[in-house]
């Protein structure tokens, strides 16, 4: 089992659409941007399991984060 | 008042859903609808807007047509360069259906004239290109109490979502504040793809023709997101927040203002 990090938008340049990260190299929603090196401002919405979640919030194995930036564009 | 032959003969695929109707027709004809800004977003909405029998559509922008816009803002033409947007709007929608009124506001959105602009109308889309404009919008249609759909779009991406008052979050609720300056990319450097843009704006202007008739479910308390790469929508529940400062019980903000950013 994984952690699956799930990108949209332009949050996917250089990273791709989805990600498996290790679940004991991140605890919390926040060790995710961390290592994905999204700054916390570029994140707009942040699902844990489909469910709004802070960057304080702990992930674990198996868990879906979605990870949605502020787009502003029309 | 009763639907003219040529009318009957307009909408008449309108006139045989049981949606719609001959009653949900003349809704669409009593109907205003004021679309803030005529680009991406603006154009198609407006277009099906007008095509669809509004009765009275405003729109509000303070820019000219440039060349760059032609690559996705369908109201304008190639001899409109340099031409306030307004006006090359007002001309495709009265050219595609001479039964709509159209009202325009040339000149930039700000705290000082939104409450006005936004009175006269029943509907508000929200198509404009930058985060100030979208919080100035969304705190003014929840100050008066006006339902407005936001669309916002980037590259192959765009989103959209409903406000009603009373049913469901604010933009503000879900968005919070814009972000910092250069935190995320803007349209102009990132790109937009011209019919990604024209999917949000038809459906924004889907949710204004629902909300007039009545007809289905609206995204009032859901984002719905679209990704035109890997044709994928999403809907992402959202729940107001008790602590949002302007539709929360306490509200901090009680008149729109403006941030940095011009609109």
């Amino acid at each position: 089992m994984m952690i699956e990090v799930r990108l949209f938008a332009t949050l996917r340049d250089a990273r791709g659409k989805v990600l498996m990260l290790e679940p004991d190299t991140v605890s919390t929603a926040g060790d995710i941007l961390s290592a994905l090196d999204i700054p916390q401002e570029a994140v707009a919405i942040l699902l844990i399991n489909g469910f709004h979640s802070r960057v304080e919030d702990s992930v674990k194995n198996g868990d879906i984060v979605a990870l949605f930036p502020p787009v502003g564009g029309g | 008042m009763e639907l003219s032959a040529e009318q009957t003969q307009r909408y008449s695929r309108h006139l045989v859903m049981k949606e719609l109707g001959v009653s949900g027709q003349e809704k669409l004809r009593k109907a205003k609808v004021l679309i803030i800004g005529a680009g991406g977003l603006g154009s198609p909405a407006a277009l099906y807007l007008a095509a669809a029998g509004i009765g009275s559509i405003g729109i509000a922008d303070g820019d000219r047509v440039e060349l760059s816009n032609l690559q996705r803002q369908i109201l304008h033409s190639t001899a409109d360069i340099g031409r306030p947007k307004v006006d090359s709007a007002r001309e495709s929608l009265e050219r595609l259906n001479p039964d709509v009124q159209v009202k325009t506001h040339p000149g930039p959105v700000n705290a000082g004239n939104i409450m006005e602009l936004i009175a006269a109308y029943d509907f508000i889309l929200e198509c404009t290109d930058n985060f100030p404009a979208k919080f100035l919008i969304n705190d003014a249609c929840v100050l008066s109490q006006k339902p407005f759909c936001h669309g916002s779009v980037i590259r192959f991406f765009g989103q959209v979502m409903t406000y009603v008052p009373g049913q469901g979050p604010c933009y503000r609720c879900v968005f919070k504040s814009p972000p910092p300056q250069n935190a995320v990319p803007a349209a102009k450097q990132a790109g937009v793809i011209g019919a990604a843009a024209g999917m949000i704006g038809c459906l924004q202007a889907l949710e204004a023709i629902k909300y007039i008739t009545g007809a289905g479910d609206l995204l009032t308390g859901q984002l719905l997101t679209f990704d035109a790469l890997d044709m994928d929508f999403q809907k992402i529940s959202l729940q107001p927040d008790p602590d949002c400062p302007v539709c929360g019980p306490k509200p901090a903000i009680l008149k729109p203002f403006d941030c940095e950013q011009p609109l």
